[in-house]
């Protein structure tokens, strides 16, 4: 780790806030719908498979944090080869094509959840109509899918 | 294809003949009845011949039954859970009977029913009783409990003229200092400590009456809890014998009853026949409220789909001769409720239909037309073979095994799905995030991202123009050949136009393209306008949906973003795996770790994959051409969930 440059610590730091930033906003949007969707099943316990699907929605973000993370590690060599000797402006770059799901998937998946929570509102008094419960959920998940591909677009197009 | 035709049939007939006719209509399962009261009680001279409420008694009945045989499967339930696995409802077979089979089991099923609620009504109460019993049993053992090793009889523990008895509790520090205190208050008194526990001292204190204020003085210095046992005979420790055997009966007679529970499970599945067959008389109880009655007849009215009109005109006929009926086409404004027509490849994707809503009856059912796409959208959100195999093997070892309607529909969309996603894995993916039969054929998504895209993007185009096809089929089915030029064959002109100005060699004849197709729309496009001023306005105004066209092909762009992350997710997964190899340990680490993280990986894919492929349609879609406002057809039919009811014609009753 010795002599690890500046360049390489940015594109870790990158890849840090994306998992960091777009878990956090999953892991409290999950959450939340969690206690939602376990106030219903306390009424209803058949209402527990729709219920279910709006709380794995928000949980997405968090797996693209992860994926551009991982990607990130992966194309400076961090995981399976030798760490590239990334130059300044390499490292940002890599910081940069961090961003986007960082912040994109974080503010998302906290707005996932809220719309989320209320399709479980939305289930608890109508149960046919947990379909477009889900829908109105997955019209955020868009915004979250144009930042992950935004930041994979960027991680590719990065020279090492 | 499409949305089938419906017809309205009326049914005019005696009373006499009520539950013969709904219970034909109830196991054909054919006619949605239409609720006639409210249209008839706002006709003056009729609303007055017209009977309410005639069966309310019945339905009581019915209810009340009802709420005998959920609250005899509650009981059971609660004392004797069915441990079903996930799986067990959807393998789960109904109990084929015919109607008559069904008639001649009501009256056992009805006196096993009320025999069971006999029975767990005095066992619930007994049950009651007994926990009462055991939590008075144990209170009071607790309060006996320090006094065990007091040799005193209880009944002696009486205050006599001259002196005075009382148990206590103190805490175990204080006690020397109350003995003190005692001894130098100048009172007669005599202290024994009888058990200390828990660092409280439980004494006997005797004092003459005479010393009495003394000793409270003394008394209130200290934490001095006095003990007041209820008025028993013999030592606390023969009572104390004596309260366990009486809990040890207690829980006998409690595993008696449990026991007497048990001896019932046998009828549970009586009992949830006979909750189905209570389940359709109270529906047909119900539709009668919907009936324009009077004293000795009725009119119902309701949808049948066309096809099914005559079938049913037959069957009502030879029931009885006297009962009218007259069938007619629905009026040009009026709504019928929508049931859906589909070859059987495309049938199951009625189930992506409904979840959105229903069309509006007199426009295009979207399901045939975007089942290929919705199929190979599918297929791209996954692109991994590994995953496509094993979605595959799912549905077909299911449609083995499984029987209900519905879910086997999502079955063979589970089949087709798995099927595509195999086909992309194969050109552009991998097995299990891994090359197993060498490079993918097409090219690999994962070093290749910007020419996915365009593949995306491009599909998007075909999607999108199918979609204005379909408006236009549709326009022009219905004659209007300048609507359909101009809302569909303009926009074509404009986006093909413009897609050829891109390319470099194309640009001219783009350029001309664009222009004239832009020149027809600002003209055509404000034609239901009154002024000449107000139809150029409104289009050039129409130009602005280009925006829509474009921000539509963008959200095609998910199919790249979610392959890629089906991809790195398993490439991430395989990678850690890699890690823990060479070494015995790490060897299990590494098939708990793949097994695991793939299954994780496919189950939160999937479902990804299956919403955003529907969303793609209910959005990017349906704008082009789709008209909601519709509603599903639900017939009056046997909705149950255990027994199967054949029919075998009711006309043998």
């Amino acid at each position: 780790m010795l002599g690890m440059g500046t360049g390489i610590l940015l594109a870790i730091f990158g890849a840090a806030l994306a998992v960091l930033l777009a878990g956090i906003g999953s892991a409290i949007s999950v959450g939340r719908v969690g206690q939602a969707a376990a106030g219903v099943v306390s009424e209803d316990p058949d209402k527990f498979g729709s219920v279910l699907i709006l709380q794995a929605l928000p949980g997405t973000q968090g797996i693209y944090g992860l994926l551009v993370g991982f990607l990130i590690l992966q194309r400076t060599g961090l995981i399976g080869g030798a760490p590239a000797a990334l130059s300044l402006e390499q490292g940002l770059a890599f910081f940069f094509a961090g961003l986007p799901i960082a912040i994109g998937g974080m503010v998302s998946a906290f707005a996932q959840g809220k719309t989320a929570i209320s399709g479980v509102h939305l289930v608890a008094k109508r149960p046919e109509e947990s379909g477009k419960a889900i829908i109105f959920a997955v019209m955020v998940e868009t915004y979250a899918v144009l930042a992950l591909l935004m930041s994979i677009l960027m991680l590719f197009g990065i020279q090492v | 294809m499409g949305i089938a035709k419906m017809s309205k049939v009326t049914l005019l007939a005696h009373q006499t003949d009520k539950e013969r006719i709904l219970d034909l209509l109830q196991q054909s399962g054919v006619l949605e009845i239409s609720d006639l009261t409210e249209q008839l009680a706002a006709e003056e001279p009729l609303a007055d011949f017209l009977e309410q409420d005639q069966e309310q008694e019945a339905m009581q009945a019915v209810e009340k039954s009802m709420a005998e045989v959920r609250f005899n499967l509650d009981f059971l339930n609660r004392y004797h859970r069915v441990n079903k696995g996930l799986l067990d409802d959807l393998l789960a077979e109904k109990k084929a009977l015919t109607v008559s089979e069904v008639e001649e089991n009501v009256p056992t099923w009805a006196e096993i029913s009320s025999k069971v609620y006999q029975t767990f009504k005095a066992i619930d109460e007994q049950l009651l009783a007994l926990r009462n019993e055991e939590t008075r049993l144990q209170n009071l053992r607790k309060q006996l409990q320090p006094w065990q090793k007091l040799t005193l009889p209880l009944e002696d523990l009486k205050d006599s003229k001259t002196v005075r008895l009382q148990l206590a509790a103190v805490p175990a520090a204080q006690l020397a200092g109350l003995e003190a205190e005692l001894a130098a208050s100048g009172a007669a008194y005599y202290l024994e400590l009888i058990d200390s526990q828990r660092g409280e001292s439980f004494i006997l204190l005797a004092a003459y009456t005479a010393d009495e204020e003394a000793v409270q003085d003394v008394i209130k210095q200290f934490d001095f809890n006095r003990h007041l046992l209820p008025a028993l005979t013999g030592t606390a420790a023969e009572n104390l014998a004596k309260l366990e055997q009486e809990l040890l009966d207690v829980q006998t007679a409690q595993e008696e009853a449990l026991a007497r529970i048990a001896e019932q499970v046998q009828f549970r599945e009586v009992l949830l026949y006979y909750y189905d067959y209570l389940s359709v008389q109270r529906d047909q109880k119900q539709s009668v409220e919907l009936l324009a009655r009077t004293e000795s007849t009725f009119l119902l009215e309701g949808w049948v789909p066309t096809a099914e009109v005559e079938g049913l005109r037959q069957k009502v006929s030879a029931l009885n001769d006297s009962i009218q009926i007259s069938v007619r086409e629905p009026y040009e404004d009026e709504d019928f409720p929508v049931q859906f027509e589909n070859k059987p490849f495309f049938a199951p994707y009625e189930f992506v239909t409904k979840l959105y809503g229903a069309p509006n009856p007199r426009s295009v059912d979207p399901t045939a037309p975007f089942t290929p796409f919705f199929v190979i959208f599918f297929g791209l959100c996954l692109t991994d073979a590994g995953y496509g195999v094993i979605l595959m093997l799912l549905g077909l070892l299911g449609l083995r095994k499984v029987k209900g309607e519905s879910m086997r529909n999502l079955l063979k969309i589970l089949v087709a799905c798995g099927f595509s996603t195999v086909v992309c894995g194969w050109l552009i993916g991998g097995w299990f995030g891994y090359p197993l039969f060498g490079a993918p054929l097409l090219f690999d998504a994962l070093s290749d991202p910007m020419r996915l895209l365009v593949y995306s993007l491009a599909l998007g185009i075909l999607h999108i123009f199918w979609g204005m096809a379909v408006k236009c089929i549709s326009l022009v089915r219905e004659g209007k050949i300048f609507d359909a030029l101009a809302d569909v064959g303009l926009w074509y002109g404009l986006i093909i136009g413009l897609l050829l100005l891109a390319l470099p060699s194309t640009a001219a004849i783009g350029k001309n393209m664009a222009l004239v197709s832009t020149v027809g729309l600002i003209l055509t496009q404000g034609r239901s306008q009154p002024t000449l001023l107000k139809k150029i306005f409104s289009g050039v105004l129409s130009l602005y949906d280009i925006t829509g066209y474009f921000s539509d092909l963008l959200s095609y762009s998910r199919l790249l973003a979610l392959g890629l992350a089906t991809g790195v997710v398993s490439l991430t997964v395989n990678t850690m795996a890699d890690l823990l190899s060479g070494h015995p340990i790490g060897y299990v680490a590494m098939a708990v770790l793949l097994v695991g993280g793939h299954t994780f990986n496919l189950a939160i894919n999937a479902l990804g994959s299956f919403i955003h492929s529907a969303r793609l349609q209910y959005i990017e879609f349906y704008n082009r051409f789709y008209e909601g406002g519709g509603r599903i057809f639900r017939p009056f039919r046997y909705n149950t969930s255990h027994i199967e009811i054949l029919g075998e014609g009711a006309q043998e009753k």
